[in-house]
């Protein structure tokens, strides 16, 4: 896939931008719309609501165009297919003008009245702020208990403490957005992304509300997808500097093996009359393990060139920061 | 679709007349195979297109190995809306389709094989289901004239294709397909990739639709390949098939198939370990071999998906997986 991403962001410099992202939630839009305008309307500053469409199969955008058309403040985006929350959520980043960006759901689960509270934390001076969603409305067996193990795996291989990743209700400063690139099903590592570029990061309690419309889009079949995607993750952000360093690692067990086969083959030799079997699986055995090991290391050489390649193109993303 | 909708240049498609406004036609024909009578293939469809009132420009895309032929080259002398380009050597139907869409510069690209796949009324039943809810139309030839062998071996294909894209396709391999330049542009062409452009279009978020078209005679002859052909096909479906599910997370492929190999090696290790303790020598067993066999073989392969996502991770910041259709 895919188009290529736009150079930086392509809204106008607004103080804050609102991005939610819309599936089939047709019935949601009007009810969400008046909400964050209430929400902000003591807001000093000047504002945007981003709602992006991610290819619903219901009247969804004829809402959001709706929307927008009685408030120039409100911009929608139409994606040409379903995309999944994370892309549609960068589709709204790349498209916010705001020098900060709260991100929410387009369920009305999320409570927009929690916006002003995280921007002052955003304005503490931290990079992302995230929510924690307080007496959590969702179904206790098949939602709650599914996010909670997940929650305390995240926090435990990831070493960010943040109780609630699966919350959408975030502010981010634009500087972190310009550093981190979400894919595949990466908006729930937001956190630990963040923190791998260095961010500063904190959360606060928000309110949670029960689904009024519609349906949910969830299901319990995601916990292993997410297993999976943490661990790729892990290996990732921790390797990505020094990949060749990353298949050493999963190379040791393999040349353990090489060892041990070889002083058992040794051993075989040395005490017993060497039948053919014998001196066939101890020594490929051996040989076995330690090709492997050998092949996991050119595989690091491989790595380190697509980074190499990667170093070479011009439009590398920041690693400093400004200080504030 | 909305009325009045500000559209991003560089991401919608191009703005095309639904009649009246003057639009022009680039009609793309690869030459890679079964080269039939060109000339005449170009007289029949511009006649076509002339009844319909289109403005229009032809490009034949000579792959190597095929020579223009010396009347094609002799009505293409002083004439712009005839154009003939040659590759040095073989590169194949997609790469003459890229360049055949990179040199033209017509609003709407019309591909047609150099061989008469259906009749030239049909491409303007394309040209017509082309409307401003449609981004891509491929044909679809039916009601189909040619034997059971040719029938078989298509809907064989495209049953097997079909349980990779978003929606069922009847006559995805088709050559004879419209589409609007942003489509054509944002394809990802390369290599055997032609065979699945109504797929390819899906999956990047346009609109595609399928319309039946009559089937050319001359079409009608049964085809059989040599089982390289078919092998070919297979292995260019598996790649789309990785490309469709995979590109994005290719550890969840690699750490499945990773992961069975390991996990058979574990199984196969402690069956060896048990045999061990209960005291049986090991060490003629041609089973270890194979225990640490698997193991290395999943290692490997969770090692290959690591790398995929290594290469994903740093493509990242220059890719997105979403295209937008409409900005308010």
């Amino acid at each position: 896939m895919i188009s290529h991403a736009q150079a930086g962001h392509s809204g106008e410099q607004v103080d804050l931008s609102v991005v939610a992202p819309l599936y089939n939630e047709s019935q949601n839009v009007a009810p969400l719309v008046e909400w964050i305008l209430e929400a902000l309307a003591p807001y000093p500053g000047t504002f945007e609501v981003i709602l992006v469409d991610d290819g619903s199969r219901d009247d969804t955008w004829e809402q959001v165009a709706a929307a927008s058309a009685r408030d120039p403040r409100i911009r929608g985006l139409a994606l040409g297919r379903n995309v999944g929350q994370t892309a549609a959520m960068m589709a709204g980043f790349d498209h916010a003008g705001g020098r900060a960006v709260v991100s929410l759901d387009g369920d009305l689960q999320n409570d927009p009245r929690d916006i002003p509270a995280l921007l002052e934390k955003l304005d503490e001076g931290y990079d992302l702020v995230c929510g924690w969603r307080q007496r959590r409305q969702d179904k206790f067996l098949l939602r709650k208990v599914p996010s909670w193990v997940a929650n305390r795996i995240i926090r435990r291989l990831t070493g960010v403490p943040i109780t609630d990743n699966g919350c959408s209700l975030k502010a981010y400063r634009r500087d972190l957005l310009d550093r981190i690139s979400l894919y595949a099903e990466q908006h729930r590592f937001i956190p630990a992304l963040s923190a791998s570029v260095g961010a500063r990061i904190t959360e606060m309690p928000v309110r949670h509300h029960a689904r009024r419309f519609g349906e949910s889009k969830y299901g319990i079949s995601r916990t292993v997808k997410v297993l999976v995607d943490l661990l790729t993750l892990k290996m990732i952000t921790t390797f990505r500097s020094r990949p060749l360093v990353g298949f050493g690692t999963l190379a040791v067990p393999m040349v353990l093996g090489a060892l041990l086969f070889a002083v058992m083959t040794g051993v075989a030799v040395a005490e017993f009359r060497p039948s053919k079997a014998e001196a066939l699986v101890f020594p490929g055995s051996a040989l076995v393990c330690a090709a492997a090991a050998f092949y996991l290391l050119m595989l690091g050489l491989v790595a380190e060139v697509a980074l190499h390649a990667e170093r070479e193109s011009a439009n590398e993303i920041p690693t400093a920061w400004e200080v504030r | 679709m909305g009325q009045g909708a500000l559209m991003e240049p560089s991401l919608e498609p191009s703005r095309v007349g639904t009649g009246g406004e003057a639009r022009l036609v680039s009609v793309v024909v690869p030459v890679v195979e079964r080269a039939e009578d060109l000339v005449e293939l170009h007289r029949s469809f511009a006649a076509e297109l002339d009844a319909r009132g289109e403005e229009y420009e032809f490009v034949f895309v000579f792959d190597g190995g095929f020579a223009p032929p010396a009347e094609l080259l002799a009505l293409s002398q002083g004439r712009d809306n005839l154009r003939l380009l040659r590759f040095a050597r073989s590169f194949g139907e997609t790469a003459a389709l890229r360049l055949g869409i990179e040199r033209t510069r017509g609003d709407v690209i019309l591909t047609l094989p150099a061989y008469f796949q259906v009749t030239p009324e049909g491409v303007s039943t394309l040209l017509n289901a082309l409307t401003e809810d449609t981004d891509l139309v491929v044909a679809n030839r039916w009601p189909r004239i040619d034997g059971w062998l040719n029938r078989v071996q298509s809907v064989a294909f495209n049953r097997m294709i079909a349980g990779v894209t978003d929606r069922p396709f009847h006559d995805i391999a088709c050559g004879v397909r419209v589409m609007r330049r942003g489509v054509a542009e944002g394809l990802p062409l390369y290599g055997d990739l032609h065979r699945f452009i109504p797929a390819l279009a899906l999956r990047e978020g346009y609109r595609v639709t399928e319309v039946a078209v009559p089937q050319h005679p001359r079409n009608a002859r049964t085809r059989l390949y040599g089982p390289g052909v078919y092998a070919r096909r297979l292995l260019d479906l598996a790649a789309f098939f990785f490309l469709a599910k995979f590109t994005e997370k290719p550890l969840r492929f690699f750490g499945l198939v990773g992961s069975g190999f390991f996990a058979a090696g574990a199984i196969t290790s402690l069956v060896l370990l048990v045999n061990r303790l209960q005291g049986q020598g090991i060490a003629n067993r041609p089973l270890l071999l194979l225990a640490v066999l698997l193991l290395a073989l999943g290692v490997q392969l969770l090692g290959l998906g690591l790398v995929g996502e290594i290469i994903v991770h740093l493509r990242a910041p220059h890719r997105r997986a979403y295209r937008v259709r409409e900005r308010t």
